[in-house]
């Protein structure tokens, strides 16, 4: 008997640690292959990168389809409009009228020309389905397209839109793919591309749905060529798992927002091992506050929630500084934005004067405030999933307890979350504008629709006495064809926004950066959701 | 014996028929309107004319009966529809996560039968000195041990630490090292006692003692006699954990970032696709049905009481 167990048991401990040892002997060598003299960058992303078609959304990523497909004009820093695809442009006076002048030296990597014929046809096949991208406003208001000649390209609009350069650059659905992608149906949005053929700097080598992606370096791109040779994106879905990945070598790089916890931000950032960035605010991390619910739509709750919550607790304890206190609705670096308010202060006792003006007295004996007999409890929606909305949660209502109102919080599956911010079922829930280049006129514009492509915004703020006074404005300014009268008319959008009280802004988002010490380049580009591939080089 | 199998594999006709018209009731009750996730995902407005169109187009307007017997007669002829979400095949899709789901199950299964079986005898063998207490502490940690801590714990190890072991994807076949460990770990803790009672309880009967007297090589009584008899209870309940197993991977396939059916089949939950929960239910169904068809075909080749049983009573 003694016998057999010792040989079971050696049999055991041998069978496993020859196993590792040619396991780890054949990772050697793998990496070996894949590092040769190319300059392979590796990063993650939680999801695949889709089907690399710019004219759809889900299940693309904007990154992925970022690096492969190109606009006529260049989302620039704090907003500036660039030239890219087209060199130069033409606006009429009466502001309906824009021509395009085209770069005559691009190509599209599969070696094919790019000229305004393309252009038409790509504008083409996206306004056949126009009822699929009517968020965007430009979308609804172009009204014919013409190719004036081989680099010229005319749009002309039924309104003198403002926003229309600044809509060009979004990352779909008006980006371009060559003649020899487009399905025999000619109709990319419902029959896809044959393949994925831009004319930016990278081109699609390899995908393997679900695990991978690598692109590689467009040897027919027209402009700055990136730096290094080929760029992997792995599919990892958890946050601590990327940041594992990420200790043991196997990414360069950890990029984006909420991609790691702040926690695993702060760990990595102390270990004094890598390189970490974050960029200006991009976008706003807010409560939303439903003027439907009667405690909601006086003013006077909404002003006691503002000066009860307390911010810089927040930002201290759950955000260590990745995201910076939030005072109004958009991060004040953006076109327009730059609105001088009274911010809230952080002041329990006004806070319980306001309660007492609105009526809502404490009653001796009882924790929460009353009135008429019934006690103040406000509903708190959010995402189960999601551990930041939770966590400030659990802050609201410890902060909530102190002047008397009992926040009852309710999380939900994201999808279940959205069908009840839909129907207006809450009294506050988390939400976040929509960052560059759609902040701030996309988000407001939002604000005036009652669709799935707005946000819950429209129906939360429709108990406010001046919503339509507000929606009207919101659609004018969009219309506005002078400089000054733009500027004057979002900020009495915004203030008047910010008086009422209808938003909690709590913190502007920002992009993280953790990466090697070797890799340069890393800057954030002015969209949020583009990532610098291009700029980023490796040192040896 | 081959009319063993026909007869179980006509059994199972009923209960799959009966497992679909389940799922597709459940289904039903989820909260929330596959139309609007749709029209969400896809970036629609959602006005009341392409809401009603969109659910004309998806068959969702048709009564539930109809919609039943639609998808049956194309299940029938191997059609699983197009995705509601990604507008792919389903069938595709569902093979796309499968196979790298059932590669790691199998590995994983493998590494339970080759740990628990040993472990699990001369635990029996030693009953009450070091090792068989050693064996009862890892049984009792590894099934105590939450998956994601687990799996969190061995990268942390092996892969940072002593950087034996790539961290997460798929590819060669140190990938599946980690994850088949995670996933196994906590089975060959239950499989080990569940070995170890059978074979206690084995030993004890009076053809051991037989074989002693015989004169029987020890090795030649544990490993031939012993352990076929022991076995049986064991492989009732390893045909189930493989089938949980290939449904219910969902943490570690998060945690080592392997694109798996446990991921496929939550998203398709969370998003109401339709189609996509019913063929994977489906799928799963089928697969516990055969890992157990498998498990009986083995138990009545170990002990042919079983399967005599069955021929009897006719």
């Amino acid at each position: 008997m003694k016998n057999s167990s010792i040989w079971a048991v050696s049999l055991i401990l041998m069978t496993i640690i020859l196993s590792l040892a040619g396991c780890s002997q054949q990772d050697e060598k793998e990496t070996a292959a894949t590092k040769d003299d190319k300059k392979v960058f590796t990063f993650s992303w939680s999801g695949d990168i889709g089907d690399l078609n710019p004219h759809t959304y889900f299940p693309n990523e904007f990154f992925s389809q970022a690096m492969v497909y190109e606009s006529l004009v260049y989302y620039g820093k704090d907003g500036e409009i660039k030239p890219w695809l087209a060199k130069s442009w033409d606006v009429s006076e009466n502001g309906k009228e824009y021509i395009f002048h085209l770069r005559d030296d691009v190509k599209f990597s599969d070696g094919s020309a790019f000229n305004a014929a393309i252009v038409k046809k790509n504008f083409d096949t996206v306004l056949a389905n126009r009822e699929q991208h009517d968020w965007i406003e430009l979308i609804n208001q172009i009204k014919t397209t013409e190719v004036i000649d081989n680099y010229t390209f005319k749009l002309t609009l039924h309104n003198a839109y403002y926003p229309t350069l600044q809509e060009l650059t979004y990352v779909r659905p008006l980006r371009f793919v060559a003649e020899s992608a487009f399905p025999a149906s000619m109709d990319t949005y419902k029959n896809g591309l044959t393949a994925p053929i831009g004319t930016g700097p990278w081109v699609l080598k390899e995908h393997k749905e679900n695990e991978y992606a690598i692109f590689e370096s467009n040897d027919n791109y027209w402009g700055e060529k990136p730096k290094v040779d080929e760029v992997v994106v792995k599919v990892i879905t958890d946050g601590e798992s990327r940041v594992l990945a990420f200790e043991k070598g196997e990414l360069d790089m950890i990029f984006g927002n909420g991609v790691i916890s702040p926690d695993s931000f702060k760990f990595l950032k102390e270990s004094g091992k890598y390189e970490t960035k974050i960029s200006e605010p991009t976008a706003t991390r807010t409560l939303l506050f439903n003027t439907n619910r009667e405690t909601m739509s006086d003013k006077n709750i909404r002003l006691a929630l503002q000066h009860a919550f307390d911010k810089d607790a927040v930002i201290d304890n759950i955000f260590y500084g990745i995201e910076n206190k939030a005072d109004t609705l958009f991060p004040q670096n953006l076109a327009y934005t730059n609105v001088e308010v009274d911010p809230y202060e952080y002041d329990v006792e006004k806070a319980k004067a306001l309660l007492d003006e609105a009526g809502w007295k404490t009653i001796e004996g009882k924790e929460f405030r009353e009135k008429d007999g019934q006690p103040l409890q406000l509903e708190l929606l959010f995402i189960s999933t999601d551990n930041i909305q939770k966590s400030i949660a659990e802050f609201v209502q410890g902060d909530l307890r102190k002047i008397g109102v009992d926040v009852k919080l309710t999380s939900q599956e994201s999808n279940t979350f959205w069908t009840t911010a839909f129907d207006g079922n809450y009294d506050m829930l988390f939400t976040a504008t929509w960052a560059v280049p759609f902040d701030p006129h996309s988000y407001l514009a939002s604000i005036t629709t009652d669709s799935s492509g707005g946000g819950p915004d429209y129906y939360a703020l429709s108990g406010l006495s001046f919503k339509k006074e507000l929606d009207t404005r919101i659609k004018q300014v969009l219309l506005t064809t002078t400089e000054e009268d733009r500027i004057k008319q979002y900020h009495q959008i915004l203030t008047m926004l910010h008086e009422e009280a209808v938003y909690l802004p709590i913190s502007y988002q920002s992009n993280i950066a953790v990466y090697k010490k070797n890799i340069m380049g890393v800057d954030f580009l002015p969209q949020e959701v583009e990532i610098p591939t291009t700029t980023i080089d490796m040192k040896d | 014996m081959i009319r063993f199998i026909y007869k179980r594999l006509l059994g199972a006709i009923p209960s799959i028929f009966g497992l679909s018209i389940i799922t597709f009731l459940l289904i039903q009750l989820i909260p929330g309107n596959p139309v609007l996730t749709y029209l969400r995902v896809s970036n629609i407005q959602a006005s009341e004319e392409t809401v009603q169109a969109i659910r004309a187009e998806m068959g969702l307007d048709q009564p539930l009966v109809m919609q039943y017997v639609q998808w049956l007669t194309n299940v029938l002829q191997f059609d699983f529809g197009t995705s509601l979400i990604s507008k792919r095949s389903v069938l595709d899709e569902m093979m796309l996560h499968f196979i790298p789901t059932l590669q790691l199950t199998a590995v994983a299964f493998l590494l339970i039968i080759v740990c628990s079986i040993p472990l699990g005898v001369i635990s029996a063998l030693h009953r009450g000195k070091w090792f068989d207490r050693m064996t009862q502490f890892f049984a009792f940690s590894s099934v105590s041990l939450p998956t994601f801590w687990l799996g969190f714990l061995l990268i942390y190890f092996f892969s940072l630490q002593l950087d034996l072991l790539p961290v997460l994807g798929k590819g060669s076949a140190a990938h599946f090292v980690l994850p088949a460990t995670t996933l196994a770990l906590g089975y060959i803790g239950t499989y080990l006692r569940l070995i170890r009672a059978s074979t206690i309880e084995v030993l004890e009967e009076p053809f051991v003692l037989y074989a002693q007297a015989r004169g029987l090589k020890e090795r030649t009584i544990v490993w031939r006699h012993i352990l076929k008899k022991a076995a049986s209870p064991t492989l009732t309940g390893l045909g189930m954990s493989f089938g949980n197993m290939l449904g219910g991977t969902i943490i570690v396939e998060n945690i080592f970032a392997w694109p798996g059916m446990g991921q496929l089949i939550v998203e398709s939950i969370v998003n109401q696709d339709y189609p996509m929960i019913q063929a994977c239910v489906l799928l799963l169904g089928i697969v516990f049905f055969l890992t157990n068809l498998i498990v009986d075909i083995l138990c009545g080749w170990l002990d042919p009481r079983i399967r005599l049983a069955g021929d009897r009573i006719k």
